[in-house]
């Protein structure tokens, strides 16, 4: 019998079949709903996952969610896409954009194109903004997860593709901020060897990330004045305009939880 | 229009001519093949000649001779060599010499105004950092130790778009991989095995394309287009649908694993020439095509199965055709 969040991901959220039961990235919903079971538990149970604003997620039409990132592994980024997954209404799968050498990487690969997760080149982005999908991008990029532990929360390099993205397209831009993973899983050293053309190989400071609690709040959605896509000035202003939402939205959780692990 | 085909005994060949005699503004198509035989529609619009014209006197005789005289306006060449294993100074005359000579032909011919080049989505190059969605604007393989068959089908293209914005006006279309007996697949040789084998960890998605040209005919719009097919998922998928054993092993093994299978067995499926597509997949953009030559894929592929299988579906046939 079909779950509920079965039913919310395979019927009722918005799928471009290609006629195989896959869309052109390699995204099969059914596989999906899957993992997101699976993955419930850990998002219910031991991050503890308390989620506001996600009512500012448009119900439709080319949106970008733009947040915060750190952690050993992405599972900041996966818990922002389980999030999604179950409480966005109506039901929408979030498009999760990786870096480039994720293709690269044996049976990571197949799993994060199941998934929906798609590799962040122009004509990919481009694609899914066009037909009107939900992009979730995190613009620290690899310098999120390598930052210090005493860096926590603060935004590193600060890529602007998705600004120039939203400008091109009239995309919708959902600042978010993820409190919690910062702390949860910190990077004890980093080792320089590419392996399948990683940046690094990191080494945690524990072989499993701590159960601190995940806050994910999001803001209101930025409405980005018209603007020339290709003038340089114009998308850092854009850009820059998302982080400060980004760092308020940390700040304002910050101040608000009362502990890491509550 | 009257328009001349090269390759037209190949199955695309075959399909083209009859595509174009489908159409009611197709005057005359002169069709090109290198057998003596001709191919197997007949209509009094159709004219074959056999023509090996990696010959230049016979390709120039074709052109101003006949071609003029039948005041063909369009060219379609759709010749390629199809044998992977082929290789040296002949198959490179076929695939790149005739290209050249015959778009070099075509700028100073007083009759042709229009040339349709049938490109291959294997020029692409295919890695880690290149787009699961390939639009024209992609990279082309120029990697230095690519076998002929890429090597060949990349110098064809460069050179045809080289003539691009001149007269007469081009259009270069990519096509996906037609996954056709006699069309030189390599996706239909791997499928034919009853094992297929599969890089571990990788399940790249393909596209494979049935056909389509009278468009690119009739249109003027003048470029590069990507021509997509109708089927679009994972490679396990194929082998799936095939009822093929998936059989999935360490990338380092594949071409070993298959050249012994090309010595026993003498299949055409070369490892080297698929291992890009093979690890990161690769999926044509048809959106160029879709808008300026009102191009849409919507013919599934007939995949190939194994005779038990053909087997069982005509019993199922004929007790169905009995019940009813």
């Amino acid at each position: 019998m079909a779950t509920a969040t079965f039913t919310r991901i395979v019927k009722q959220a918005p799928f471009y079949d290609e006629g195989h039961g896959f869309d052109v990235f390699g995204l099969h919903p059914p596989y999906l709903a899957r993992a997101v079971e699976a993955g419930r538990l850990i998002y219910e149970r031991y991050f503890r996952v308390d989620s506001t604003g996600i009512e500012h997620i448009p119900a439709a039409g080319p949106t970008i969610v733009v947040a915060n990132h750190a952690g050993v592994l992405p599972v900041d980024a996966a818990m922002l896409c389980l999030d999604v997954l179950l409480n966005s209404d109506p039901p929408r799968i979030p498009r999760a954009v990786g870096e480039h050498f994720i293709p690269r990487l044996p049976l990571v690969n197949t799993l994060f194109a199941r998934l929906g997760v798609v590799s962040g080149t122009r004509p990919n982005v481009r694609r899914l903004v066009e037909r009107g999908e939900l992009l979730a991008l995190w613009p620290e990029g690899v310098s999120g997860p390598a930052k210090r532990f005493r860096d926590r929360y603060q935004l590193q390099t600060w890529h602007v593709g998705f600004a120039e993205l939203a400008l091109r397209h009239q995309a919708t831009i959902v600042p978010a901020a993820i409190i919690g993973a910062e702390e949860s899983w910190p990077l004890l050293a980093k080792l320089g060897i590419h392996v399948f053309g990683s940046p690094y190989v990191p080494i945690p400071m524990s072989p499993l990330p701590l159960p601190a609690r995940y806050h994910i709040r999001y803001g209101e959605p930025i409405v980005i004045p018209a603007g020339d896509p290709d003038d340089p000035a114009c998308v850092r202003a854009a850009a820059s305009r998302v982080r400060v939402a980004v760092e308020q939205l940390i700040q304002d959780g910050l101040a608000e939880r009362k502990g890491v692990f509550q | 229009m009257r328009v001349l085909v090269t390759g037209a005994t190949t199955p695309l060949g075959l399909a083209i001519v009859d595509a174009l005699l489908a159409t009611a503004d197709t005057e005359l198509v002169l069709a090109i093949g290198r057998e003596s035989n001709p191919p197997t529609p007949t209509a009094s619009r159709l004219v074959y000649r056999s023509a090996d014209l990696t010959h230049p006197r016979v390709l120039h005789d074709l052109l101003w001779g006949e071609t003029r005289e039948r005041a063909i306006d369009v060219v379609i060449h759709a010749m390629q060599h199809r044998a992977s294993g082929h290789r040296g100074a002949g198959v490179h005359a076929q695939n790149v010499d005739v290209t050249r000579s015959l778009v070099l032909a075509c700028e100073h011919h007083p009759t042709i105004r229009r040339f349709v080049y049938r490109s291959f989505s294997e020029v692409y190059a295919l890695h880690h950092t290149t787009s699961n969605l390939i639009d024209e604007e992609s990279p082309l393989d120029f990697t230095e130790y690519v076998p002929q068959w890429i090597r060949d089908r990349v110098e064809a293209d460069v050179g045809v778009c080289a003539h691009l914005g001149g007269s007469p006006s081009i259009a270069v279309l990519r096509c996906a991989e037609i996954l056709a007996p006699s069309s030189g697949s390599q996706l239909l040789d791997y499928l034919q095995s009853r094992v297929c084998l599969r890089p571990l960890g990788f399940d790249p998605m393909v596209n494979v394309l049935s056909v389509a040209f009278v468009l690119a005919a009739r249109s003027t719009a003048t470029g590069i287009f990507n021509i997509p097919g109708f089927d679009t998922l994972p490679l396990s998928s194929a082998i799936a649908i095939c009822r093929r054993a998936d059989i999935p092993v360490p990338g380092p093994m594949m071409s070993p694993l298959y050249a012994l299978r090309r010595w026993v067995a003498n299949f055409e499926f070369r490892y080297e020439i698929n291992a890009q597509r093979f690890h990161f997949g690769g999926v044509l953009d048809g959106t160029r095509a879709r808008t300026e030559l009102g191009y849409v894929p919507h013919t599934a592929v007939s995949w190939p199965q194994p005779w038990w299988a053909l087997l069982v579906e005509r019993l199922r046939a004929e007790r169905a055709a009995d019940a009813s």
